[in-house]
């Protein structure tokens, strides 16, 4: 059954469950390489170090509290429907530092049906997340699994970025 | 080099060039991200779908170029207070990708003075084996813009 436009609104103000991602030494160290920048150094005593900015989206989607599957499947969606990335905005209010632990959260914030002459019907999706500082630094956390774990007992810092994206989903059948 | 304080609307940013798009990096990427789609590391799934034998860099990765080539201008990693794009098309491992930017505005914001630019990511050579794109003349596949905190 084709993916209605009263469901695709029915998901807008959605929450996501949301978590915690920590910018830990191996993660910046990593990134950092990978993305073809200078990587902070891992030795003891390097003292506070700004980690690169792709840190944003890599929180923001990193701790949304659900995966890309189950975001797919809020929009009637598959990955083999071909979702694909439309734009991202991420906006800083100051630098992600290497060890800390940030608080996501965020959710749907728009849900539009358009149709073009050459790719027929598809949705534009937009959801937006927001990380703030914690009271958590590296050196308290325990766990290496790659997927954050949420944790209600944080007190929530200073807002630190807000990252905007949105996703197309065609609409074949539509 | 970093920004100049001669900065001006029309100022050019240096290029900023990826001379060819590792494969390898896309793996250590996928794992960093825990992406498990295929189409980023495995040759087999690729020719599977018929999309050749070059896996597709991702998204974020091509968007993080884009980060370097402002932050080496402005001055840091630090220097970044917002970065807008718009995916165009697709970045094909061993290709050649270049940044290019244009500062759009200079402005003051609650004591510190900032730069919007508008950038553009393009494939500027295909890589081994495959030509060199000459003739197609530069392929965007990011635009966008962004503001940086200038010295």
């Amino acid at each position: 059954m084709p993916f209605g436009e009263a469901e695709l609104q029915a998901q807008v103000g959605r929450r996501f469950p949301g978590g915690t991602y920590t910018v830990h030494p191996w993660r910046a160290w990593l990134l950092a390489d990978t993305v073809l920048a200078e990587p902070p150094s891992v030795l003891p005593g390097a003292g506070e170090q700004v980690a690169h900015p792709l840190f944003a989206w890599m929180a923001a989607t990193g701790a949304m509290g659900i995966t890309w599957d189950e975001l797919f499947g809020w929009f009637g969606a598959t990955a083999a429907d071909g979702p694909v990335f439309g734009e991202h905005e991420t906006t800083l209010h100051r630098p992600l530092r290497v060890g800390a632990t940030y608080r996501v959260s965020g959710g749907i914030v728009s849900g539009e049906r358009k149709v073009g002459r050459r790719t027929g019907a598809f949705d534009v999706v937009g959801y937006a997340m927001d990380l703030h500082e914690t009271d958590l630094h590296e050196t308290d956390l325990h766990e290496t699994d790659l997927h954050e774990t949420d944790r209600h007992e944080i007190e929530d810092g200073s807002h630190v970025a807000t990252c905007w994206n949105s996703i197309v989903f065609p609409r074949r059948d539509a | 080099m970093t920004a100049a304080a001669t900065v001006a609307v029309g100022t050019g940013l240096p290029a900023y060039d990826v001379p060819s798009v590792s494969a390898e990096k896309m793996k250590t990427m996928a794992a960093l991200l825990a992406d498990p789609t295929p189409i980023h590391w495995d040759v087999a799934t690729l020719q599977a779908l018929g999309m050749g034998d070059r896996p597709v860099n991702q998204g974020p990765l091509t968007m993080g170029y884009a980060m370097n080539a402002v932050t080496a201008w402005a001055g840091g990693a630090d220097r970044l207070r917002r970065l807008r794009v718009r995916f165009l098309g697709t970045v094909l491992a061993g290709q050649h990708l270049r940044v290019r930017g244009t500062v759009t505005a200079v402005r003051e914001e609650s004591g510190a003075r900032l730069a919007d630019c508008d950038l553009v990511v393009e494939v500027v050579g295909e890589g081994e084996g495959e030509g060199d794109g000459e003739g197609d003349g530069p392929a965007p596949v990011i635009s966008g813009s962004a503001t940086v905190v200038l010295p």
